[in-house]
């Protein structure tokens, strides 16, 4: 196969105007780099013009998926297998330079588990190697004829065949393409699906660097079905100017001691997300045995002694393996000590693989978790829907709702070898694997009840973190009226800061969808910037102040949070062409019950779920009966145009 | 005198002091012109930075044919640009790959202890890298030995 190279601008055959000639702002490569696989060509496509209106990451990708996904000459939006699909993989300012954590990537498409618009982040060193290697982000459309990857170095850019990474997992492709390349390390950023890409597996991931994945919505299967098996970044050799780059050596030196002291993200800074288990499960937030319990003690064998933060990691050889310039003592490599995984080497899996892999599977073996989770991202699953339909097969069989014939084996809860089989099965279709491919809400509907009533799922299609939402109903509510299919606000930061209450009452309907809606903004601003939201823990004036020196611009916290917003209202309107109507923003009976036991016990979301949607509704300011932003919420965002395409000329 | 000593076991591979490393020296962040390198070490598993141990011998300092590389108030060797001519004899000489030439500007560049305040030193949040008053410079005999006893215990 002869390489595509290119790194001339492509000359333009449309009339659209050339982009004006603009100075750049610091902290920006300067273009974006268009990959169309159906005719093999790469070009460059300059964008100064609008960076300071879209960003990066998830603000750049929500306008490219609005603008270039919609069904030509007709309504609707394409599907996500439409080679007509977008696939962006973005960076943003912030990248490359010395904030902690700046590696960021944000993969925007239609995806796969609810055919609508995603915005997911992984980070590692792809945002920076990019940036380095002189773009700001990577936009994917076509599909290839044949199995390819995309190769960068700097200007050359290249469509490689890829026939000889087909049916390597994803730790594999990177070994392979090191070898390749002759680079190691950090000078290759790999970011690729595994054999559950390959098999359109609806809730296929995108991973990258040995650990770190693009996990929601099914990006991996879009990966798939463009044949695109991987994107490898040579660490770039180009300059990244920032305006004051004192300014943002300062903002970094700010933000890092905040992680370091700050009550709230000290213990992320100290063991990541590992304290998670024993905190959650505290609050009945820790999702046990597919939300049949909420007792630890349910769980045979389980000591909580061996799930406090320090213990947990200790029970591995690790070493730190951190993402660009990051300070956090959050990802880790390990080496598994005993048992039938003794001497292999694993990604300390984070608090959603101790869960989706453990507690929600009715296992509690470390050792097998650790080994678990890290296959779910070597085929390039997403942990937590593997779990929840892992989980939800359990059950099932346990009461009969599936059978062993059915299965081809018998699954019981906590069977660690018996969900490695089951994800093999998944990952390339086989037998009864290739209904649970289609995800934890197609499989349910076609076994229907009571099997469906089972399992946890939003109607829309998506599943939820790795988490009991029954006992975080902000979570809840944000992960079903979400466009994104997965958290859209996020949980609160320094909440006060953008006028919300420092404390709500968690079981108040009415409480907490204020609450949702008032803290809306924060989390689309942090994944425009190629920066790690843990890493975001702080001030939002301090992530502001780092931007502005970066880039020149005096950026409010105020223009954040109205930024994010547009975000959000962009990919509603996306959503919304995509079908996704208000029917779709419930939860499964099993998601959206009420606990039997545990610190939740009793508390009835569905009995407040129409409050808390109308609530919602009318203070984030949209239609509850059509889903649309009203106008006037459009027109104070300064998205007249959206305005007009939603609710026509009058508007 | 004061050298860096690195603590391989600490690196987390954030890649922090090259970037540091790059802006101190070139004012740019460029992490392509930094001189001190973060390696992988076993597979991707774990990683260690290496810049000049400012070698007693100084075999850069003795190839170079025009006398550009001198010893700074810091102690450490440091290339003259404007006596560089940039004939990259002094990146042959050096046993250990530390010394870099820039096809840019045609020198030879190399860590200059940033003059005395290294920056790669501040800038690493695991402490990995630190600048202390030793009896040795040649760090690299127990750096080898603890990665070798690493190798052999994993496989
Ligand atoms: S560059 Fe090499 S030869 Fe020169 S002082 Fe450093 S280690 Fe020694
Ligand atoms: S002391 Fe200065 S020049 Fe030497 S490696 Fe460290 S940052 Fe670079
Ligand atoms: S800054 Fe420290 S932890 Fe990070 S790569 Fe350099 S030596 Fe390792």
């Amino acid at each position: 196969m002869t390489p595509v190279t290119a790194n001339a601008p492509k000359p333009s055959k449309t009339k659209k105007a050339p982009e004006p000639a603009v100075a750049l702002p610091g902290g920006y490569a300067g273009k974006l780099l268009r990959v169309d696989l159906t005719t093999r060509k790469c070009w460059a496509e300059p964008w100064g013009s609008r960076m300071r209106e879209l960003l990066g990451g998830a603000g750049l990708g929500a306008m490219l998926l609005y603008r270039e996904t919609a069904k030509r000459g007709g309504k609707g939006n394409v599907a996500w297998d439409d080679p007509d699909n977008r696939l962006v993989l973005a960076t943003g300012p912030l990248a490359g330079l010395p904030v902690w954590g700046t590696g960021g990537l944000t993969v925007c498409t239609i995806g796969a588990g609810t055919n609508g618009p995603t915005s997911t982040q992984a980070n590692g060193f792809f945002g920076t190697n990019l940036k380095y290697s002189g773009w700001d982000a990577i936009v994917v459309q076509g599909q290839a004829r044949d199995w390819v990857y995309l190769y960068i170095n700097d200007d050359t850019v290249e469509l490689r065949d890829a026939k000889f990474l087909v049916g390597k997992d994803t730790w594999e492709t990177q070994d392979a393409l090191c070898r390749v390349t002759g680079l190691a390390g950090h000078q290759l950023s790999v970011y690729s699906i595994g054999p559950a890409g390959e098999h359109l597996v609806r809730f296929a991931a995108i991973q990258g660097d040995y650990g770190h994945v693009a996990s929601k919505n099914g990006t991996g299967a879009v990966m798939g079905k463009k044949r695109l098996k991987a994107v490898a970044i040579v660490r770039g050799t180009k300059a990244l100017r920032a305006v004051d780059p004192r300014g943002v050596l300062q903002a970094a030196d700010d933000i890092a001691h905040d992680l370091r002291t700050d009550p709230s993200a000290r213990s992320l800074y100290e063991y990541g997300t590992l304290p998670g288990v024993g905190n959650l499960s505290k609050l009945g937030v820790l999702p046990i045995r597919n939300y049949t319990t909420n007792l630890t003690a349910n769980v045979p064998g389980a000591d909580m002694a061996d799930w406090e933060a320090p213990r947990l990691r200790a029970n591995f050889d690790h070493r730190g393996h951190q993402c660009n310039a990051c300070g956090m003592h959050h990802c880790h490599m390990s080496v598994i000590q005993k048992g039938a995984h003794k001497g292999r080497i694993v990604d300390e899996p984070e608090y959603e693989g101790w869960s989706g892999c453990g507690w929600q599977i009715g296992a509690v073996d470390r050792d097998g978790i650790a080994w678990l989770a890290t296959e779910c991202d070597r085929a390039c699953v997403d942990v937590n829907e593997f779990g929840w339909i892992t989980g939800w097969v359990m059950e099932c069989m346990e009461k009969g709702y599936i059978t062993r014939a059915q299965l081809g084996f018998d699954l019981t809860w906590g069977d660690i070898p018996g969900a490695g089989r089951l994800l093999r099965m998944i990952s390339r279709r086989e037998g009864f694997g290739a209904v649970l491919a289609e995800g934890v809400k197609r499989a349910a509907e076609q076994l229907g009840s009571p099997a469906k009533d089972c399992a946890v799922y939003i109607v829309k299609g998506a599943t939820p973190r790795g988490h009991d939402h029954r006992g975080r109903w902000d979570e809840m509510l944000d992960t079903c009226t979400s466009s994104t299919a997965t958290m859209e606000t996020g949980n609160p930061v320094h909440p006060t800061e953008v006028g919300q209450p420092a404390r709500i009452n968690i079981f108040d309907g009415v409480q907490v969808a204020k609450n949702v809606a008032g803290l809306a903004g924060r989390r689309s601003f942090e994944d425009s910037l190629g920066i790690c939201i843990f890493t975001t823990r702080t001030r939002l004036e301090n992530v502001c102040r780092a931007l502005g020196a970066a880039t020149g611009w005096t950026f409010t916290v105020d223009e954040a949070i109205r930024f994010g917003r547009r975000t959000a209202a962009i990919n509603r309107a996306t959503a919304l062409r995509c079908g996704h109507a208000g029917a779709l923003e419930y939860p499964s009976v099993r998601y959206g019950s009420t606990p039997v036991d545990g610190p939740a016990k009793g508390q009835a979301v569905r009995d407040q779920w129409e409050t808390m949607l109308d609530t919602w509704y009318a203070e984030v300011g949209y239609d509850r009966k059509t889903g649309k932003p009203w106008p006037k919420t459009l027109k104070a965002l300064g998205l007249d145009w959206l305005a007009r395409d939603l609710w026509g000329k009058k508007a | 005198m004061r050298v860096l000593a690195i603590h391989p076991e600490k690196c987390t591979g954030c890649l922090r002091c090259e970037l540091a490393c790059s802006y101190v020296q070139t004012g740019e962040f460029q992490p392509a012109k930094s001189v001190i390198r973060v390696s992988p070490f076993e597979g991707h598993t774990s990683y260690a930075p290496y810049t000049c141990t400012q070698c007693a011998e100084g075999w850069c300092m003795t190839a170079c044919p025009v006398g550009a590389i001198t010893i700074n108030a810091a102690g450490a060797k440091d290339v003259l640009d404007d006596r560089c001519v940039g004939c990259k004899l002094c990146t042959i000489a050096c046993p250990y790959g530390t010394m870099f030439y820039d096809p840019g500007t045609r020198k030879a560049f190399k860590c200059n202890l940033c003059g005395g305040a290294p920056a790669c030193a501040e800038a690493c949040p695991t402490a990995a890298i630190t600048y202390e008053e030793t009896w040795t410079g040649d760090w690299l005999g127990d750096f080898a030995h603890e990665r070798t006893a690493r190798i052999l215990e994993i496989r």
